[in-house]
């Protein structure tokens, strides 16, 4: 049955006949500006409540400030976020049909009631720390220390469910690699929140927390160094290696999150440990400028790249080919 | 924008055929900005209510999107 | 009526029940009508979808037609394609039904030049949603919009989608499709409101060679494989079932398509996918190595910052 020429093995995308070259699948109908966004935002902020716990838990010196300041950006995932990810519904005012039910096979409705219960947990630790002072207020204390590990736990779902988001989809590119793209969005959203909390002890001259934070920064960049080789790795595998070489491929992923927010800031932050502290104030500090606009890149990226090959026939045909099918368990 | 006015025939989802006075039927789609919901449009087209709507031609599609549904009259 | 027509009409075996409407013109919808067009009766709690058997597929698109008519879906893609004779181009939120023109090329990969007699080079294909056993679009819906029917149909539900837009990637077939008009996801309703009513879909009963057949799924996965099997015997070495448990184009989790093919080509040459699976599977995987890289890190920082108490 099958006298035409079959797909090449290995690595390469499908060269067999298709349906005159015509997409055999549709890309994800988003913004991928304001998805990418909120991935970001949404990383950026569950990564900075989780750290504000374990500060909070660690009470290491100097850390005061840290605290306070990942639960304010941790506020961004239920304002900007939330904001951005309703602006990105074709029929928006009814945003709200998204609480009406709980379906553990979409990440999407599951990323909903994470969203849900990091909002309302962040709100506690934030009115804690701006109102617990406050006479008469002061049962809000209480109340953010109990928000404490709730905000952080689903914080760190938050910082990771869009690789999943992503992964549960037919898109060729994410649907590769689930595993990789988890870590690597993880871990870019630890990058991202230790970078702007080191931002904002430098703007208080506390640069000694700065340098701790820039450390941790440090090995979730290696983390997500290592995840983003494993992702090229597979997705030359499975013949979509050209999706890189989309501009947007080659702008946003090799050059936006992999040189920029990832090998830049791991050079500069390397050299600052090497280096004595008060040397390396500035190039620190424009490695976690580096790191943020790579995380962003990243999502943006991920997602410009994961169109494309839902729109090439010949990658999301090869890949959808029985050798790429997962072992039976 | 321009109006048509007619009789509400065939409902189908967000989409109904609209049967102006020369008799022409038309294929409209309710806009996601419009005020009325698709579950709506079925009581237009059991009353065969006289309705006009505010619509813009649809691009690539042979249809109107509605961006205003005003019910004139509902006749039974 | 006369003789010769009673006999014309035991000839192509029509239902019995035809022959209590003779009339051109009936008073309503004819009780359970889906029985005289296509012999199955319509009942909630039942399996229901299509075979398409693309062999005996002519490309006349009354399929196209009387789903857009029935459906009222507006003409889209006003234009020409610019390649054979399918100027729909795909599936989309306004086309439910898209009729694929193949025409072979011979091993040299130039169009053949000699034919068999009574044989074409033309392949056909009616390409529809395939209602999926475990439909990825209905488990990538966060709202509930996308829903199972009584007749284990996949349907979106237009008062509560919010066109987020996450069924689209879902689709490992590239079907649903958001209308950015209306803002809400579209795809085939397998014609729910025909079913509900007792008709038989409009592009099923429009159908003149019945390429596409209506049926009950086990009932048509077993005139399905009778077909293959006779389509074999006849010297059609490339028959076989796209959809069928699964089989190709049912792998990866996905179970069997409500809606499946007879195909006589690779499926890449209609534009569908060998091995699609099943997104909802890599939930967990993605989830779980996300939480454990967080969880790692986490203690890392824990590390971190307790050594480093000065």
């Amino acid at each position: 049955m099958h006298d035409m020429p079959g797909p090449a093995q290995g690595g390469s995308a499908y060269d067999g006949p298709t349906y005159y070259d015509r997409p055999s699948l549709k890309p994800a109908p988003f913004n991928t500006t304001v998805v990418g966004g909120y991935i970001f935002l949404a990383g950026l902020a569950g990564a900075a409540q989780m750290l504000a716990a374990l500060v909070r838990r660690a009470r290491p010196p100097g850390f005061r400030r840290v605290a306070r300041t990942g639960h304010a950006l941790s506020l961004l995932a239920p304002t900007l976020g939330a904001g951005l990810l309703i602006y990105d519904l074709h029929t928006p005012q009814r945003f709200a049909n998204m609480l009406r039910i709980f379906r553990r096979t979409s990440p999407m409705s599951i990323g909903t009631w994470v969203l849900m219960a990091f909002s309302g947990s962040s709100l506690a630790t934030v009115a804690a720390d701006w109102l617990g002072r406050v006479p008469g207020l002061r049962w809000l204390r209480p109340l953010g220390r109990a928000a404490e590990l709730p905000a952080a736990v689903s914080g760190a779902a938050l910082g990771t469910y869009t690789a999943s988001l992503l992964s549960a989809t037919s898109t060729p590119l994410w649907a590769a690699t689930p595993r990789a793209l988890a870590v690597r969005f993880g871990a870019s959203s630890v990058a991202s929140a230790c970078a702007a909390l080191s931002l904002a002890e430098r703007r208080a001259d506390n640069h000694r927390t700065a340098r701790d934070l820039d450390t941790l920064a440090l090995a979730a960049l290696g983390v997500e160094l290592a995840a983003s080789l494993a992702c090229r790795r597979r997705w030359r595998a499975v013949g979509l290696g050209a999706a890189e070489d989309t501009v947007s491929g080659k702008v946003l992923l090799e050059g936006g999150a992999d040189l920029v927010g990832t090998a830049l800031p791991i050079a500069l932050h390397a050299a600052a440990l090497a280096a004595p502290p008060a040397a390396s104030r500035r190039g620190s500090a424009l490695g976690s400028f580096a790191t943020l606009i790579g995380s962003l890149c990243l999502r943006i990226g991920v997602l410009e790249a994961g169109d494309a090959t839902a729109l090439r026939p010949r990658e999301s045909l090869g890949f959808a080919q029985p050798r790429n099918l997962p072992r039976q368990r | 924008m321009r109006t048509l006015e007619g009789i509400v025939t065939v409902v189908q989802e967000g989409r109904f055929l609209l049967t102006t006075d020369d008799g022409s039927t038309h294929l409209l789609i309710l806009s996601h900005a419009a005020a009325a919901e698709p579950h709506q449009l079925a009581a237009l087209q059991r009353a065969q209510s006289r309705v006009r709507a505010t619509c813009r031609p649809a691009p690539d599609l042979i249809g109107w999107v509605v961006r205003r549904l005003d019910v004139l009259e509902a006749t039974a | 009526m006369s003789v010769t027509a009673e006999r014309s009409v035991q000839a192509v075996h029509v239902h019995p029940r035809a022959r209590d409407y003779p009339g051109s013109f009936l008073d309503g919808v004819i009780p359970n009508e889906s029985e005289l067009t296509c012999g199955t009766r319509i009942e909630p709690g039942k399996s229901y979808g299509f075979f398409t058997d693309t062999t005996l597929c002519i490309g006349c698109k009354a399929c196209e037609v009387a789903c857009k008519e029935w459906n009222a879906l507006p003409a889209d893609s006003v234009g020409f394609t610019g390649m054979s004779y399918d100027n729909t181009g795909g599936l989309s939120a306004n086309t439910w039904r898209h009729v694929a023109f193949i025409e072979k090329r011979g091993p040299t990969g130039t169009r053949q030049t000699d034919q068999d007699a009574f044989q074409s080079g033309w392949l056909m294909m009616s390409d529809v949603c395939k209602h999926c056993h475990n439909a990825p679009c209905l488990e990538a819906c966060p709202t509930g919009a996308l829903f199972r029917t009584e007749f284990d149909t996949v349907v979106v539900q237009q008062d509560i989608c919010n066109g987020c837009g996450y069924c689209v990637p879902a689709c490992p077939f590239g079907v649903v499709d958001l209308n950015p008009l209306d803002g809400k996801a579209h795809k085939c309703t397998l014609c729910y409101d025909r079913l509900k009513g007792g008709l038989e879909p409009a592009c099923a009963k429009a159908c003149p060679t019945d390429s596409i057949q209506f049926g009950e799924v086990p009932e048509l996965q077993a005139r399905a494989e009778q077909r293959v099997e006779q389509l074999q015997s006849l010297g059609v070495a490339g028959a076989h079932l796209y959809g069928a448990p699964g089989g190709e184009g049912a792998t990866g989790g996905l179970g069997h398509l409500n809606a499946f093919f007879l195909l006589t080509e690779r499926p890449e040459t209609y534009g569908l996918p060998p091995a699609p699976t099943r997104p909802a599977n890599r939930v967990a995987p993605g989830l779980l190595a996300g939480l454990a890289t967080m969880a790692g890190l986490a203690l890392g920082a824990l590390a971190l910052l307790g050594g480093g108490r000065r």
